[in-house]
């Protein structure tokens, strides 16, 4: 399928049964939605099924979608609600697994490259785990606002409070990332460019 | 009321956090989906079900039916009521369910009239 297909011959083409172009949608906003789910549950296999079930869901109301919000929102949105569906029933379950939210985060001390900076991937990881230390309401504003690069008011709608809440709760969630980040951010290893 | 928008653009912590979304799912998430999607698509036991009944119970309704009026219409004239007829009941009276071959079989009966 070209990747010029806009989304609405695609959502034509999947509604009229052309699993093709609904696979097609999905491997589009696999990151979109994999930002929301694995953002808010961490990687893993509750992420995953997250992410399935935020697709199927929507492909179950492919004819109800009449497109006021843009499809990623859309999916975002189903993503961002059973993923915080998703974190209730872990709250309520009696068998708790370690939550890798007590993982402190010195325990994962990225390596510092030849030329001083640490390595990529492990200050993503780094700050993944940071926003999984966030509480649940800070690391939704998080997830939507600067992992999927929601607007405030999308995040907003999705979150179901108002703008000032969305815009209050980044900036104490902000903070916080910035505590927890700061060994890496001030020390001499420093970010690399290509993330800065 | 005050945007972020603008400070976090020029903010590096900001920046840090957007490039460290996660991407993607594990390999094959598509297919995963695809998979779901067809399990799904595949009727479930229940549903099977509640098809299958439907469709026997209309066949089932019409045998008794048929059953009923050839009951009915055998007995029309020796049963004492309809119901008697349509279900094919025998006639009893207290004389006959007192009867040897009613309480002790037919071999009973047989041996009395010897």
């Amino acid at each position: 399928m070209p990747e010029r297909t806009t989304d609405a011959d695609l959502l034509a083409s999947a509604r009229a049964g052309d699993d093709r172009a609904f696979a097609a949608l999905v491997e589009r906003y696999e990151s979109a939605v994999a930002a929301t789910a694995a953002g808010m549950l961490g990687p893993g296999d509750d992420a995953d099924d997250v992410g399935q079930e935020a697709f199927i869901r929507f492909h179950r109301s492919l004819d109800h979608f009449r497109g006021e919000s843009s499809l990623k929102t859309y999916l975002v949105h189903i993503a961002m609600n059973l993923s915080l569906n998703a974190l209730r029933r872990r709250r309520r379950s009696v068998f708790r697994f370690i939550s890798r939210d007590e993982t402190p985060i010195e325990s994962a001390e990225p390596s510092v490259g030849p030329d001083g900076n640490v390595d990529v991937e492990e200050l993503r990881v780094l700050v993944r785990r940071a926003v999984s230390q966030l509480n649940e309401k800070h690391r939704a504003v998080v997830v939507l606002r600067m992992f999927d690069d929601c607007s405030t008011r999308d995040a907003a709608k999705i979150l179901g409070i108002p703008e000032g809440t969305v815009l209050s709760r980044l900036s104490r969630a902000m903070k916080e990332l910035e505590a927890l980040l700061a060994p890496y951010i001030d020390s001499g290893a420093g970010v690399p460019e290509t993330i800065r | 009321m005050i945007d972020h928008d603008e400070s976090l653009a020029n903010d590096p912590l900001a920046a840090l956090v957007r490039a460290s979304a996660p991407e993607r799912f594990e390999s094959g998430f598509r297919d995963r989906v695809a998979a779901r999607l067809h399990a799904e698509r595949q009727p479930a036991l229940p549903a099977v079900l509640q098809r299958q009944f439907l469709r026997i119970v209309p066949i089932a309704a019409a045998a008794s039916l048929m059953l009923a009026a050839y009951n009915w219409w055998g007995a029309r004239e020796t049963s004492s009521s309809p119901i008697e007829a349509v279900l094919n009941l025998p006639q009893i009276t207290l004389a006959s369910a007192y009867s040897p071959s009613v309480l002790y079989g037919a071999a009973a009966a047989d041996t009395e009239t010897q």
